[in-house]
This record gives structure tokens, C-alpha cells and sequence, in this order.
């Protein structure tokens, strides 16, 4: 227990160190130096020692956004089973829960975005109530996969201790295919290219980040942390998947999983370089392939395991 | 379970149907064609019986004839005849992703139904080659473009490939080689006729053809 | 019984009282509200107390010395009677306000009385013990609804909703006398329990019948067109009895006539679940293309109907493949969703209803920027929004959760189990998606942003019998969606009563389940309390400015700039437009500087559109070519009835 709570802080404290890399990544193949790898502390650190301005527009929709965005991703990593160690909660049922809880997040960001009577926000919120959907039936298509694998609905039934390499013994091709519709998920679901672009200063071009325009000083900060959490999310899945092996709770398995995290970390980099954005029309088309390889490796199993 | 690589290598083959349902343009589609080409024929290599020197040729030439030659020379051939490259769907995007899950499904179903004793030690052989069968099929109604049409025609050849490689066991490089000479035949006369149409209709669009009715 | 019929008579004393009072509008709401609430409220405590303990009471009496009317109260009807009884209850207390603004009160207690009869007719309708009861009970109910419908009848609009439901309801109601003369004609009898002994053939035809019949009634796609017509013809309360409780009346029947058939084919599983999906994901999409706000609310009533049945299918499945624990976490889920939405359905209409009732607008385009006016029925609408999205930690999570832990369990077993049970995961998945994209549309543009014309500025909510009334549910709400154990054993009761043949039912799990979401929402709040401390910590003493929204460099924004629901809806309406076509109108832009131009949309239900086509049109056509037996001839009518009467003599 005392174990998972300190790896939950680790994991809150180096989200931000990890989107970093991606940063790094793009600066490599853009053929520049780019920022240190620690900007997105400086940039939380300048962010909570600022005021804000708050729209006159606004109402107590928009200060619930950050909170409860933020509150969610944190409860969501208490439920994920950070290096193959147990989580600190853990219950039947729980990664219903965990979905659902981001679909909240997902909501007061919406909300708070349309509190500002933005067009520009209303647009990203339009967006960003749109691709999730088809994420969703991703994911709900891999938990079918995986309980009929495992029989069990609880993350650390998939991703604790010996788990993760009983599944792909239980498999084997298939679950690559699993592990790219979760990559997919994953650019989706965290705005990142070829879903979104989170450098872009055009407005009209984006989702996420048009939606926490109006955000500024701590407030945004919290949005910013809950984003990064959000990817630490998905990426420790990904990065537990692509190296299953279980090592105890050495440090050699630590090493396994974070040269896991930082494969993912700069895999999305590699993937915001080499690709341009999706027209937007493009982009459900993009986030239904996930589906479909989900879909198939879900059939493809069906075949083996009687 | 780790999987045998003939069960890889046909959920590679399910993976490029997949590709091809979402490609929107022709260069893309032919390369996913091409793909499928080589990884459909490497099956023989691993199914095991009677690969002899004489069979090894036989696979490798199905390998490069299908694989390189017909996609390359489809290439060149939209290349030479500057073709639009949108392959024109007639069933959109979202609804062909869809539709082909439907019919993966099915195909599924069907295989099982169908039950064919010799090639029960690959259970995934016969659902991918009905796959293949019917989403050429179906990339044949859904395209308005004739290259897809095309390579919908080429898709459904690979699936009926395997069925071959399945069920005949003896001669069957003879027959599926004269096949694929005939397919490799077709593909020249296309890009032949491609020209023409091309010059008379200043587009490939098949819709086209139906002014030619009285 | 005694106290159960008791409460039926008060519930019309009340509405007979008002309709003598008509003449002092005050006195004459007050006392209706009154003994409503008092009838209401002594049927809620009976029917909970019946659930406590179990046993079954009953009471019949004779008509005309041929028909017997029975009644039989079980664990099933004290289900239904705790949600009938109250939300009957909220909604007369929050019309005590909401008709104030009546000018014509003779209307006001035309509505009283025939609202006073629906009450008591619903409550007659779950405890009828045979078909002439039950078949008299739901008359009665569909024609009180339908002068509750055409309440405003001097408006075009509202009487036309009035004649669909009409004939919807009818029709619906043939459909349920064709599945009970079918009985009749096997058993000879009016009773329920005869209808066991049928052949297998004759159940399936009386079920898929009589699930035709309630379905019309439930708003099941595609029998659902009249739906999206009443609602928003009705004055609100009405909806909200409608929607949140009548319909249900419809789920009601399918369970009872899946019970009494006692057939556990799968057939009957696939077909409620099949039309389930179908019901919630287009119900949804339907609603997310509304530009009337109880419009969009009656679609979103069809896709919890959808909801329910997923659920229930689910349960049924389980039963047929002999899967206890499936099958009772699909009832129990489909229950739990039943009593769910009876709450935030309502809750949502009373809300949509004060709306209208300061503004005078359904139209969400027209709205914007309430909630800084309307504090409180602006948190209860969010409240409601947030549960009917089915988020945590609120109360429509909890029956999702139970529906999807019952499809999963499907997930394990073979064939077309497993094929519907994936099928009902992914839709219940995407549904919950829509869902969110629809209320987010709610909230936002009607709620947030800046009033998009004069209707919606400077307003303000009175009426303390509406605004109690949304707190009480949006209470409700909370409070079910942290402590699911409050109201989890009355769904268990009523599923472990419905006789599957699976035995006992075990409570532990429920428990253990309902614990664990009562712990992650706690997590949940602590989580949000923590993070809102830091907030303040970083906050202190910080300078706090205000100024206008951030326009991307542009310096003259207007209201009309903001996002309309249609433009935030139509990304998500092309991925559906096979399912929703869309029209659009608008001129062709001509000239350098253009003006006064237009543009207007409409959704297009399929429903609607077919039925029209397939259905309608032939029909009148088939009628016109016979309208030369209207002649306005006295004496040939007379002579029609004498043929009529000397044709039926031969029969006889």
C-alpha cells in the first residue's frame, strides 16, 4: 500500500519530465536544440505564481474545469498499475469506473469551455464531444478482448506482476494489434498529431488546446498536470504491454518500465514529426482503424481460443 | 499460445484488407494490394507440405509477379495515364470500415459452416480467404474508379489463392501459376484499355461507360 | 390493499375536488396539490412497506356479474407503484407554481382531474391480476394522457401531437389485445397464470405482439414517432410524469408478459436487446439533433428506453443460457435504470420546464447564459445532465454499471450470446459518448455562454414548489449515485421475485458492488476537495481580474458569434447521416455584399419518414378511394347500421 501510494506521487511528479521528451523529440527532427528537458516544470512553476483573468462571461462552471480535470486524472493513476505493482485501489468492475470518471473530466472541460461564449472554444468542444466516442468504443472492444482472455474487469487483473506476459501467451499476434488501436487511442484521446495538434497557434486548427484559451495563471496550470497525468496514463499501458516481462518489484524492473515509458513517449514525438494533421473529416476515419484492429483481434482470438 | 506464423502472417493479410477499406487514395491502396500479395504468397513457404525445389520456384515467382510486378505496373500505368487519385467511393469511408467488419464476421461464420476437413490445423486459413474473397467483392461495387476496381479484382485472385493453397495439395503451382499468368495478361490489357478510356472520357470513372449505352 | 386503495381514492378526490373549485384558481390548485400529494404519498409508504415485507396481497370484485376486476400487489408492482407514487408526488407539488401563470382555470382543473385519473389508472395498470383489468386500467391511462397532451388545444401544434398519440396508443393497444385474444383463444380464460400452458409457437406470437404493444407505449424505435410530438405539447409536469413514469408503464408490460410466458428462449432475449440498441443509439442521435429543448428530451427518453432494454435483454439472455449471475445483474441493472431515469428524466423536464416558463422559449439557439440567473435550477439541470450521461458519481452510473458487468459476464459464453452481449457492451459505450456530446450541448449553449437573444436576458427563477421540487430530485441523484446500497435491495427485491427459474438470488455481490462505488466516489471527492484546496493555496492573495471572453485578436465579438447547438452538433450528425438525414434551407449567396440572408435545418427521423411512406400514405390513399360511402344521407347510414347488425347476426 505505502509502495503504490509513493509510485502514484512519483508517477504525478514526473508526468510533466516525460511530455518533455516529446518536446526534445520534435526539436531533434526539426533539426533544433529545443527546450531543456524540464520546461514543463518551469512552465507549471510560472504558471501557479501567477493571477488569473477570468472572463466576464464566465461562471463557476469555468473554475470547476480545471479542478475536477485534474481531480479525475489523479484518481484515475490510483486505479493504474504503475510498473507491474499493485495500484492503490483496485476493485471488480473498476475500469468501468475509471472510463466513466474520465467522461467527466471530459465534460466540465467541455463545459468550461462553452462558459466562455467563445466560438473558437465552442468549436474545439464540438471536436473534442465527437472523436472520444469512437475512442470509447475502442476501448470497450479491447476490454471485451481481454476478459475473454482473462475473464476478469479490473486493471490489475491485465497489468500487475505476471499478468501482462500471461496475456500475450495466451495470444501472441493479436495483441500487437491491441497495442496499436491503444496507440491510436492514446493520440486521440491526448490531442496529440495526427488527431491534434498541440503546437499550433492557429486556433481554428485545433481542439484541446482552443478549449483552455481563456484559462490562465494556476488554473491552467491544473489543466496542464491533469493533461500530462492523463498521458502517464495511457502511456504506462502501452509501455507495459510492449515489455510484459516481470521482474518483481527490482529495480531492474523499474528500468524495464520506464525504457518502456520513454519508447512511448518518443514514439508519439517520432509520430508528431514524420506526420502532418488529419483533415478534420479524415480524423474519425483515423480513430475508426483503432476500432477495427481491435475488432479483429478480438475475431482473430475467437478462432484459437475455444 | 504463440501463434504459428502462418496465423501472423494471415492476421497480417486480415490487417491489409482493413487498410484497403480506409485507403482513399489510389497510390495507397495499390501498396496495401502489393503488401497483401507478398504476404499472401510467403503462406506456402510455412504451411508445410510438399515444398520441394520445384515448389520454392514456383512460390517465389508467384511471390514477385504478385507482389511487385502487377502492383508496379499499375503504378506506372496511373502514373503514365495521370488518373485522379481519389479512388471515388460509391459507400463512404466510416460505413466500408463498418461494412467490412460485418463481413469478416461473416466470413467467420461461414468458414465454419462450411467445415473442410484438411485444412482444420489452420483455423484462421479459410476465414481470411472467404475475407478476401468477399471484400474484393465488395471493393468491386463500392469503387467508382476503375483501378480500384481493379485491384478489388486482384484482391479477390489472392483469396482464392488460398483457398488454392488449402485445399489442392498436389499440382496445385501449375494451376494457380497459369492463373496469376492470366491475371499478370489482364493487368497489361487494362492499362492498355486504361489509355484509351482515359482518352476518350478524359476520366476513369466507370460511371462513364454508361453513356455508351443507346 | 386496504391502504393502497385508500390513496387511489384520495389521489381522485383531489382531482374531482378541483374540478369543483374550478372557480378559485388559488384555493382550487392548492387543494388538488394537496390531496395529491397526500394520496401519493400514503401509496409511496404502502408500496415501500409492501417491499420490505414480502407477501403478496390481493383484492377482486365483479362486474356486471361477467367480468372480475382483480388486483394483486407483488414485489414487481411495489417496484413500480415506489416509482409511480413518487415522482407523481414531486410533480404535483412542483405544478403548484408552474400553472400559476394560467389564465384560464376551468383548463387548470380540466388538467388536475384527468392528471389525478392518470395517476390512479398507472397504479391500477401494475397491479391488474387479469386482462380485463389490466386492459381497462391502461385505457383509462392512454385517454387521460391524451387530454393531458392537448392541453393547450387552441394550438395546432398541440392537437396534432395529441392525434398521433391517439393513434399511436391505440394501435399500440390492439396490438396488446391481439397478443391477449391469442391467450384467450388457447385457454379461455382472463386470467395471467393461464398463460404458461400455451404452445411454444402461440407464446412467441403473444410475445413479439405484445412487445409491438408496449413498445408503443415505452417509445421502443421505431414506434417511438409520438413521442418527441407529446412531450413538449404537454405542459411540464405532465412530461415528466410521462416520460419519467407512463412510459415505463410500457417496460412494465414487456416484463410481465416475459414472466407469465415463462418461455426461456433466447429469442426473446436477442429481439429486447436488438431493439434496445437500435432504440438507444438512434433515440440519441435523434436528440442530439434537436433544436427544441423537450424535444431533445423525449428522444433521450426513447435512448434510456434503449438503456433499459439492453439491460433487460441482457437478463433474459442470461436466463435462456443459463447464466444466473448475468441474468440477474441484466434485471437488476435494467430496474436500477428504470428508477434512475424516472428521477433525472424528470428532473430535466421540470428544469426544461422552468425554462419555458420564464422565458418562454423551448428553442435552445435562443437561450444562452441561464445559469447566471437561474442558479439553482441551472445546478439541477447539470446534475441531472451529468446523470443521465450515466457519469460518476451519479445516480445513472450505478444501473450502466450493473448492465455492463452483466454484459461482460456474456462476453464468456458461446455463439450468439456472446455476438449480442459485445454488441450490447459497444453500444452501451458509444450511446454513454453521444450522450455526453448531447447534454454537453444542453448545458453549454443553453445554460453557458451569453443569452442569444432577448428572451433569455434579465430572467430570473421563482416558484418555490418548482425550485424545491428539482432539489429534491437533484438531491436524489447525489445522494443514489455515492450510496447506491440506499435503493439497491428494491430492484433486488423485485428481480429475485420475478421467478426466473434461477433460484435464489444472492445479495452478496450487490452489496460488495454497491461498496465499491460508494468507495471510488468518495475517492473521487476527496480527490476533487484536495485539488480545490491547492487551488486556493495558490490562489491567495493573487490579483483576479475580469474582462471580456479572449476573441483570437478579434475586438468586436457579438452574442451572435457563439457556437449554436446545430453547428455543435452537425460534426458529429454526419458520421449518422445515413440514420438522420438532414435538411437544410437556405437561399444561395449572391452579390459582394449580401444581406439578410437564412439558414434552417431539421433532422429527419427515419421512423417518421417510413411510416409515412410505407404506412400512411397507402392508407389514406386506400381511404380515399373509399370515400364514397360518406354521403351525409341520413337514412343511408341508418341503412348502414341495419346491414352491419344483419351481417354480424350471421356470425353469431
Amino acid at each position: 500500500m505505502i509502495e503504490s501510494i509513493i509510485l502514484w506521487l512519483l508517477a504525478v511528479l514526473v508526468a510533466p519530465f516525460f511530455s518533455g521528451v516529446i518536446l526534445k523529440v520534435k526539436a531533434f527532427f526539426g533539426g533544433k536544440k529545443g527546450p531543456p528537458l524540464l520546461i514543463n516544470y518551469y512552465t507549471l512553476i510560472k504558471l501557479f505564481k501567477k493571477g488569473s483573468v477570468y472572463s466576464t462571461s464566465t461562471t463557476v462552471m469555468f473554475k470547476l474545469g480545471p479542478i475536477i480535470s485534474l481531480g479525475t486524472a489523479l484518481v484515475v493513476l490510483m486505479f493504474l498499475p504503475i510498473a507491474g505493482q499493485d495500484p492503490i485501489f483496485s476493485f471488480k468492475g473498476d475500469i468501468l469506473f475509471i472510463l466513466y470518471l474520465m467522461g467527466l473530466g471530459r465534460f466540465f472541460v467541455i463545459a468550461a469551455a462553452m462558459d466562455t461564449a467563445s466560438p473558437f472554444e465552442g468549436m474545439g468542444a464540438a471536436r473534442e464531444a465527437y472523436f472520444p466516442i469512437i475512442c470509447e468504443a475502442t476501448t470497450f472492444m479491447i476490454l471485451i478482448f481481454f476478459y475473454r482472455l482473462t475473464g476478469e474487469l479490473q486493471l490489475s487483473a491485465y497489468f500487475t506482476e505476471g499478468n501482462t506476459i500471461e496475456l500475450w501467451n495466451l495470444t501472441g499476434a493479436p495483441l500487437l494489434f491491441v497495442v496499436i488501436a491503444f496507440f491510436i487511442i492514446l493520440l486521440t484521446e491526448n490531442s496529440r498529431v495526427p488527431v491534434d495538434d498541440p503546437a499550433t497557434h492557429l486556433e481554428l486548427t485545433m481542439i484541446h488546446e482552443v478549449m483552455v484559451l481563456d484559462h490562465s495563471g494556476p488554473d491552467f496550470g491544473l489543466i496542464e498536470l491533469g493533461s500530462f497525468c492523463k498521458l502517464f496514463f495511457y502511456s504506462t499501458i502501452v509501455s507495459r504491454l510492449i515489455f510484459p516481462f516481470d521482474f518483481g518489484s527490482s529495480a531492474i524492473g523499474f528500468f524495464v518500465f520506464i525504457a518502456g515509458l520513454i519508447i512511448v513517449y518518443v514514439a508519439v514525438g517520432v509520430t508528431e514529426s514524420v506526420i502532418a494533421r488529419y483533415r478534420m473529416d479524415k480524423v474519425p476515419q483515423f480513430v475508426l482503424t483503432s476500432f477495427a484492429l481491435a475488432f479483429f483481434a478480438t475475431i482473430i482470438t475467437l478462432e484459437f481460443i475455444k | 499460445m504463440i501463434l504459428h506464423p502462418v496465423d501472423t502472417i494471415l492476421s497480417l493479410v486480415l490487417l491489409s484488407v482493413l487498410f484497403a477499406f480506409g485507403a482513399s487514395r489510389l497510390p495507397v491502396l495499390i501498396k496495401v494490394i502489393a503488401f497483401q500479395g507478398i504476404v499472401v504468397s510467403m503462406v506456402p513457404f510455412f504451411i508445410g507440405h510438399d515444398m520441394n525445389a520445384g515448389g520454392m520456384v514456383f512460390t517465389f515467382a508467384t511471390l514477385i509477379i504478385r507482389g511487385i510486378i502487377i502492383p508496379m505496373s499499375i503504378y506506372v500505368a496511373i502514373k503514365k495515364v495521370d488518373i485522379k487519385r481519389e479512388v471515388e467511393p460509391i459507400i463512404g469511408f466510416h460505413a466500408s470500415i463498418l461494412c467490412g467488419l460485418g463481413l469478416i464476421v461473416a466470413a467467420t461464420y461461414i468458414s465454419k459452416q462450411l467445415n473442410i476437413p484438411s485444412i482444420s490445423d489452420y483455423k484462421l486459413l479459410f476465414p481470411v480467404a472467404i475475407a478476401l474473397l468477399v471484400t474484393g467483392m465488395f471493393l468491386l461495387i463500392a469503387r467508382r474508379n476503375a483501378i480500384a476496381m481493379v485491384l478489388g479484382y486482384i484482391m479477390m485472385e489472392n483469396g482464392i489463392y488460398l483457398v488454392g493453397t488449402t485445399i489442392s495439395i498436389r499440382a496445385r503451382h501449375i494451376v494457380e501459376f497459369g492463373i496469376l499468368l492470366d491475371i499478370l495478361a489482364g493487368v497489361m490489357i487494362m492499362a492498355i484499355i486504361l489509355q484509351n478510356i482515359k482518352r476518350t472520357f478524359d476520366d476513369v470513372d466507370t460511371a462513364n461507360l454508361r453513356t455508351l449505352k443507346e | 390493499m386496504g391502504h393502497f386503495f385508500l390513496s387511489i381514492l384520495i389521489i381522485l378526490f383531489g382531482g374531482f375536488l378541483s374540478l369543483v373549485l374550478a372557480r378559485q384558481v388559488k384555493l382550487m390548485r392548492f387543494t388538488a396539490v394537496f390531496f395529491l400529494s397526500i394520496g401519493c404519498f400514503l401509496g409511496l409508504m404502502d408500496a415501500v412497506l409492501k417491499l420490505i415485507q414480502p407477501g403478496i396481497a390481493g383484492a377482486s370484485f365483479r362486474y356486471l356479474n361477467v367480468f372480475s376486476l382483480a388486483f394483486k400487489m407483488d414485489e414487481l408492482s411495489g417496484f413500480f407503484l415506489v416509482i409511480i407514487f413518487a415522482i407523481c408526488l414531486i410533480a404535483a407539488i412542483y405544478s403548484f407554481h408552474y400553472m400559476e401563470n394560467s389564465r384560464n382555470s376551468l383548463r387548470t382543473a380540466v388538467n388536475y382531474f384527468f392528471f389525478s385519473i392518470l395517476i390512479a389508472s398507472m397504479a391500477l395498470v401494475v397491479t391488474a391480476a387479469n386482462m380485463i383489468t389490466f386492459m381497462l386500467s391502461w385505457e383509462i391511462m392512454s385517454l387521460s394522457s391524451f387530454f393531458l397532451v392537448i392541453y393547450k388545444h387552441h394550438s395546432a401544434e398541440s392537437r396534432k401531437a395529441g392525434y398521433l398519440y391517439f393513434i399511436f396508443s391505440h394501435v399500440g393497444a390492439m396490438f396488446i389485445f391481439a397478443a391477449f385474444g391469442i391467450v384467450y383463444g388457447y385457454t379461455g380464460s382472463f386470467g395471467f397464470e393461464d398463460m404458461g400452458s400455451l404452445p411454444e409457437t402461440a407464446k412467441i406470437l403473444v410475445f413479439i405482439f405484445s412487445f409491438i404493444g408496449f413498445g408503443s407505449k415505452a417509445g421502443v424505435f421505431p414506434f417511438h414517432v409520438w413521442l418527441p410530438h407529446a412531450h413538449p405539447a404537454a405542459p411540464s409536469h405532465i412530461s415528466a410524469v410521462m416520460s419519467g413514469v407512463m412510459i415505463k408503464t410500457g417496460i412494465y408490460g414487456i416484463i410481465k408478459m416475459y414472466i407469465l410466458l415463462n418461455l426461456h428462449t433466447a429469442l426473446f432475449g436477442n429481439i429486447v436487446l436488438f431493439a434496445g440498441v437500435i432504440s438507444g443509439i438512434l433515440g440519441i442521435v435523434y436528440a442530439l439533433g434537436q433544436q427544441d429543448l423537450k424535444r431533445l428530451l423525449a428522444y433521450s427518453s426513447v435512448e434510456n428506453i434503449g438503456i433499459i432494454l439492453i439491460g433487460l435483454g441482457v437478463g433474459m439472455i442470461g436466463v435462456s443460457s443459463k447464466n444466473p449471475l448475468m441474468a440477474v445483474l441484466g434485471f437488476t441493472g435494467g430496474f436500477l435504470h428504470i428508477l434512475n431515469h424516472s428521477i433525472f428524466k424528470s428532473l430535466l423536464f421540470m428544469g426544461a420546464g422552468m425554462v419555458l416558463h420564464k422565458t418562454g422559449t423551448r428553442s435552445i439557439d435562443a437561450l444562452g447564459g441561464l445559469l447566471k440567473n437561474m442558479k439553482i435550477t441551472g445546478l439541477s439541470v447539470i446534475i441531472g445532465s451529468l446523470a443521465i450521461c450515466g457519469l460518476p458519481p451519479f445516480n445513472g452510473f450505478v444501473g450502466e454499471f450493473f448492465i455492463y458487468i452483466g454484459g461482460f459476464k456474456g462476453v464468456a459464453l458461446d455463439k450468439s450470446a456472446f455476438v449480442m452481449s459485445c454488441f450490447a457492451i459497444i453500444s452501451l459505450a458509444v450511446i454513454g459518448g453521444l450522450a455526453l456530446a448531447c447534454f454537453t450541448k444542453v448545458i453549454g449553449i443553453a445554460f453557458q455562454g451569453e443569452p442569444r437573444t432577448d428572451a433569455a436576458v434579465n430572467i430570473d427563477e421563482k416558484g418555490p414548489s418548482m425550485l424545491f421540487a428539482m432539489s429534491i430530485l437533484a438531491c436524489a441523484c447525489v445522494i443514489i449515485g455515492i450510496f447506491p446500497k440506499l435503493i439497491l435491495w428494491m430492484p433486488v427485491k423485485a428481480v429475485s421475485a420475478l421467478g426466473l427459474g434461477i433460484g435464489r438470488v444472492p445479495p452478496e455481490p450487490f452489496g460488495q458492488m454497491a461498496g465499491n462505488i460508494t468507495l471510488a466516489a468518495t475517492i473521487f471527492l476527496v480527490s476533487v476537495l484536495l485539488v480545490t484546496a491547492i487551488r486556493w493555496f495558490f490562489y491567495r492573495n493573487k490579483t483576479i481580474t475580469r474582462s471580456g471572453t479572449w476573441g483570437c485578436g478579434f475586438t468586436q465579438p457579438t452574442v451572435k458569434m457563439q457556437y449554436t447547438g446545430s453547428s455543435y452538433a452537425s460534426f458529429i450528425l454526419d458520421f449518422f447521416r445515413p440514420a438522420a438525414p438532414l435538411d437544410e434551407d437556405h437561399p444561395k449567396i449572391t452579390g459582394r455584399f449580401p444581406l439578410n440572408t437564412y439558414y434552417t435545418s431539421h433532422v429527419n427521423d427515419i421512423a417518421e419518414l417510413h411510416m409515412k411512406r410505407v404506412i400512411v400514405n397507402p392508407i389514406l390513399f386506400l381511404f380515399d378511394k373509399l370515400r364514397w360511402i360518406q354521403h351525409g344521407d341520413i337514412h343511408l347510414y341508418i341503412g348502414y347500421i341495419l346491414l352491419a347488425i344483419i351481417l354480424l347476426l350471421f356470425f353469431i
